[in-house]
């Protein structure tokens, strides 16, 4: 009954790479925000390639996982890098954690609603009175602004790690990530067609999503060791989508090593939906960047929603590329 | 005449009897294959569904004893005042009187448990133990797990979907979790205060999936109610893939609609006919557990249960091959049996058609239609023997007609001499033996088929058989070997056909730069005896008699262009005959003048006239000198006469001579005027004499004429007639 998930500290790839940074390696350690899969696919490549050896980088990848908060790490000083989404980082930042952004992963929101068509749910206002199972706290946001945006009363039910409530019938409709959960239903039994999906950034809540966070002393010490990782993460990235099938066996590599409950096909499915969100809408030109009127449209919206008091300055949040 | 191989009548057997026998074979084969097939494939339906059906109910009451586990606790803490203090040792009892649970766990609400926040108390198993553990805040907030979260939620008891579980060392879990509650005052359930968990390893169910795995390449495999694999033969499917993962996989829509049945049917079936993940096909049961609706498939690979028939009918199909391999031996020996002797009648056949009549089929001793075929063969070739026997005998001279009929009725081949009635004809060509002795002898030979070739199609025409020819002459008869009433006037108007024959021969003569001659035809009818004359080497029919030597005489007395008959034949003629003269002359050996008679034509049924050769005689302004000597028997006689030709005619001459002359006396002669010399001979016969005191005057019936005298003749004739 205890899922805990042990924490497997991989060092891969040591020996097998040419060293092209001069001098002594940087060790570093980067905590993803979940437990590994294609999510992460960008670092595990750029890993298992030596990308980040070629940096000057010796890399530790933690596994993430539910009781494992990736920005706590940060505070803690368990690692020096950490994933984790926009809004949760600037919560974080507005309640006083040092962090900084390095760079912007995710462009495009892909966390959807979903229920099922013979629950009644098949456009927006038949949300109202319904039970949707909503993740806790950032994950709130969207959904939430959505309800709002149509004036629907909803009956929010907490939920955790699974779809089980909603396989089991005990709620109308739950949020999920597009590249993930959602792919589970389908492998759960599921039928495209029999399901109604509400995805976000269609409504004008297009929230950017993973970012890359490392404490502010980490950057104004060694901005260019924060570079450097940002590049070679983004180098991996790049390389997953232009050789996705040896991507994902590195990927399936992570998988079977933490013994996930998942399967080859559902992180090709979650990999190719990787490429759409990172490259965004633009195409790839914009990867790892965060421009100011996204980061004030979301800021905005926590603000409006008081999930923050004040509004992080910009410049003093986001480090990265321009 | 090389047969192939494939024409071999013993080819052609094997062949048919291979083909048909495996025609049948392979019917059998395949209606056999098709129905024990049908069978089996039936059965093995029948049987998956009750072991899928059995199997799940088996799993079913293991769940249902496991459910039973909580009752107790949750019963204890829905009862009012209940003393907590106890709950550990209620705990601890439960799980070591319910063997088939791991551990057992009672989690409380926030704030609902005495004294803490959150707790927690966990009984497991480690090594044959049972420990403790009691989980708050800072260890675990187990309120966001599964197993406490959706029964919550639910309201109700529930069955939690696997996990690995660390406790445990790893082993496959699944949890029942039962909510309970407060209870109000008056005794109806309140809000939830906890949940009670009982824990089960699913080792055993792997076990129990694997113990009951039967059939060879038949496979088990259970599902969670989210689809995922919780047994299965390939262990890395377990909690990975899920039904629908590996049809994602495999891309099989037939393996996702099936994963879909499982979840929402009680039961069912379904045969699959190849898709990517049962290319061999298979037979699909499923069975829900319906505890914690999971579902249990059994699937049988089709290849699998037919092996057997694949092997019985492979083996079947050895056997067949062999039997009908077998079934070419006597195939062998019943098409040698008919071919041996049809080849060897063949051969006699060929040695027949090049004439060698001696066959020799006696080895063939086979009493079938074969043999039957081989005694007819002897048979004909003994027919043919009697048949050439004879054409021999009647030679190329008789019709076809006459031969065929006489080959036909049994009587023609009985050939024994008979005395008959019939009308011999003689004819030869006058003067042609002396003629011939000035002639080239390829032109002799020209000359006698071009003569022969027609009289022999005239002769045919009336029926005649030819007896003999001997150079120019032809011995003919009618009335036999077939009986004619009318041989005397088919005789008469045959000849004087022949005789209207010569003009047209002696103008191709003519053109050929070859001699005029004139033929002579006697006809006499008479009894003579015919019948086949001659050994078995070498026969012929033909007729033997006085009256045939009398015919041969009769012919001498011929000139050129005329057709004499006997008295005998005259008198069955009489009315018919036209008669230009008649005469009288003496034979030797004969007693008394002889009565004959010249005919110029027949009427009735074989009307015949002599064309008319009565040419006009020419007085000779300048009589043309001619010697002229005697000739008896065809030998010419040396001593000179001389005499002149004073009247001409195309076929005849008047010559004036002093010297003697004879009537009938046959004559050689030649122009004395040395301008001819060298222009060769001609030949006549005296036919009338005046005789005056000085000299005589002798009519001569040219029977030959050599072509240059010829030429000077036909001058003198034109210069005579333009004067």
């Amino acid at each position: 009954m205890k899922q805990t998930v042990s924490v497997v500290i991989l060092v891969i790839g040591l020996l097998s790479v040419a060293v092209a940074h001069e001098g002594p390696l940087d060790e570093v350690t980067l905590i993803p925000q979940w437990i590994p899969q294609a999510q992460f696919a960008g670092y595990m490549v750029a890993l298992e390639k030596g990308f980040y050896r070629e940096a000057g980088i010796d890399l530790t990848l933690l596994h993430g996982g539910p009781s494992r908060a990736p920005l706590s790490h940060l505070a803690t000083g368990k690692a020096t890098f950490a994933t984790d989404w926009l809004t949760n980082g600037i919560r974080q930042r507005a309640i006083g954690q040092p962090i900084v952004e390095l760079a912007q992963i995710i462009q495009k929101s892909a966390l959807i609603l979903v229920a099922r068509k013979d629950g009644g749910i098949l456009k927006p206002q038949d949300f109202d009175g319904k039970k949707v199972g909503l993740w806790e706290g950032h994950f709130y946001l969207q959904p939430m602004l959505f309800f709002r945006k149509f004036g629907v009363n909803v009956q929010v039910i907490p939920n955790y790690t699974s779809v089980g409530l909603f396989l089991k019938g005990a709620l109308d409709a739950i949020s999920v990530m597009y590249y993930n959960e959602y792919h589970t239903l389908i492998q759960n039994g599921l039928n495209h067609d029999e399901l109604s999906t509400f995805v976000l950034s269609d409504y004008g809540l297009n929230f950017p999503e993973d970012a890359i966070f490392t404490l502010e002393s980490t950057y104004k010490n060694n901005p260019d060791l924060c570079k450097r990782f940002v590049d070679a993460s983004i180098r991996g990235w790049v390389y997953a989508f232009n050789h996705q099938n040896e991507a994902l066996n590195i990927v399936m590599k992570h998988v079977d090593d933490a013994n996930t409950p998942s399967n080859r096909s559902h992180q090709k499915w979650m990999l190719a939906k990787m490429k759409e969100l990172i490259e965004g809408d633009s195409s790839g030109s914009k990867i790892g960047r965060l421009n100011r009127e996204e980061y004030m449209r979301v800021a905005e919206a926590m603000l409006e929603y008081r999930m923050i008091s004040e509004i992080p300055p910009f410049d003093q949040f986001y480090r990265g590329m321009q | 005449m090389k047969a192939r191989i494939w024409n071999h009548i013993i080819f052609k057997l094997a062949l048919m009897v291979i083909a048909a026998s495996s025609v049948v074979f392979g019917f059998v084969l395949l209606y056999s294959y098709t129905f024990s097939k049908e069978i089996i494939l039936k059965d093995a339906e029948r049987r998956a569904r009750y072991l899928a059906l059995s199997v799940a109910r088996r799993i079913e009451q293991e769940f249902r004893s496991v459910q039973k586990a909580p009752l107790g606790i949750t019963a204890f803490l829905e009862t009012p005042d209940s003393d907590l203090k106890k709950l550990d040792n209620l705990i601890l009892r439960t799980v070591r009187d319910h063997p088939e649970v791991f551990g057992m766990a009672v989690a409380f609400e926030e704030n609902t448990f005495p004294g803490t926040l959150l707790h927690c108390s966990y009984y497991y198993r480690k090594d044959g133990q049972i420990v403790h553990d009691v989980q708050t805040p800072e260890t675990e907030d187990y309120h966001r797990e599964d197993w406490y979260h959706i029964p919550k939620i639910l309201n109700r008891p529930c069955w939690i979907e696997p996990y690995y579980d660390d406790t445990a060392g790893g082993v496959l879990m699944t949890s029942y979790s039962v909510p309970f509650y407060f209870v109000n005052p008056d005794g109806s359930p309140g809000a939830l205060r906890g949940i009670v968990v009982a824990d089960v390893s699913l080792k055993w169910l792997s076990e129990l999936v694997a113990s009951v795995t039967t059939v060879r390449d038949s496979q088990f495999f259970i599902i969670s109610d989210t689809g995922r694999f919780v047994t299965h033969r390939r262990p890395e499917f377990i909690m990975r893939e899920t039904v629908f993962s590996l049809a994602e996989n495999f891309d099989d829509a037939k393996m996702r609609e099936f994963g879909r049945a499982m979840l929402r049917e009680g039961s069912g079936l379904a045969v699959v006919n190849g898709s990517p993940m049962f290319p061999d096909g298979a037979i699909l049961a499923h069975a829900q557990i319906p505890s914690p609706k999971w579902s249990l498939a059994a699937a049988f690979s089709k290849d699998a249960l037919l092996e057997d028939i694949h092997g019985l009918h492979r083996e079947t199909l050895v056997l067949a091959i062999v039997g009908i391999l077998m079934m070419l031996a006597p195939s062998y020996l019943v098409a040698r049996s008919i071919a041996k002797p049809l080849r060897k009648m063949a051969e006699a056949a060929r040695k027949i058609k090049q004439g060698d009549l001696d066959i020799d089929l006696s080895d063939v001793k086979v009493r079938d239609e074969v043999g039957e075929l081989a005694e007819s063969l002897t048979d004909m070739s003994r027919g043919l023997k009697e048949r050439d026997f004879i054409r021999d005998t009647f030679g190329r001279y008789l019709t076809k007609e006459v031969v065929s009929s006489i080959l036909e009725s049994k009587d023609g081949l009985k050939l024994g001499g008979e005395q008959r009635e019939i009308s011999v004809m003689m004819s030869d060509l006058r003067g042609f033996t002396a003629l011939t002795s000035n002639m080239a002898p390829e032109d002799v030979i020209k000359f006698l088929n071009r003569y022969l070739g027609s009289m022999i199609e005239i002769l045919i025409e009336y029926r005649g058989t030819i007896d003999e020819i001997i150079g120019d002459g032809i011995l003919a008869f009618f009335g036999a070997p077939q009986d004619l009433d009318d041989h005397p006037a088919r005789a008469v108007a045959c000849a004087l056909r022949m005789q209207n024959a010569m003009e047209h021969i002696n103008a191709l003569n003519e053109a050929d730069g070859l001699p005029h001659l004139e033929m002579g035809v006697a006809i006499n009818t008479g009894a003579v005896v015919v019948g086949n004359i001659g050994s078995e080497k070498r026969s012929k029919y033909g007729a033997v008699g006085a009256q045939v030597n009398f015919t041969g005489r009769m012919e001498s007395f011929t000139t050129g262009g005329q057709v004499l008959v006997s008295q005998s034949t005259h008198d069955k003629l009489r009315d018919i005959l036209d008669i230009k003269t008649e005469l009288q002359v003496e034979m030797k050996g004969v007693v008394g003048k002889i009565n004959l008679y010249q005919i110029v034509g027949i009427r009735g049924t074989h009307e015949v006239r002599l064309s008319d050769k009565c040419y006009k005689f020419k007085d000779l302004d300048k009589p043309l000198g001619v010697c002229f000597y005697g000739m008896d028997s065809k030998i010419i006689d040396e001593k000179m006469r001389q005499g002149e030709i004073t009247q001409l005619s195309p076929t005849s001459a008047v010559v004036r001579t002093t010297d003697s002359i004879g009537q009938w006396e046959d004559l050689r002669m030649t122009l004395c005027d040395p301008v001819y010399e060298g222009f060769g001979d001609m030949y006549g016969k005296v036919v009338s004499i005046d005789k005056t005191n000085d000299y005589s005057l002798a009519m001569i019936r040219f029977t030959s004429v050599a072509p240059q005298i010829y030429k000077v003749f036909r001058e003198a004739l034109a210069a005579e007639n333009n004067s």
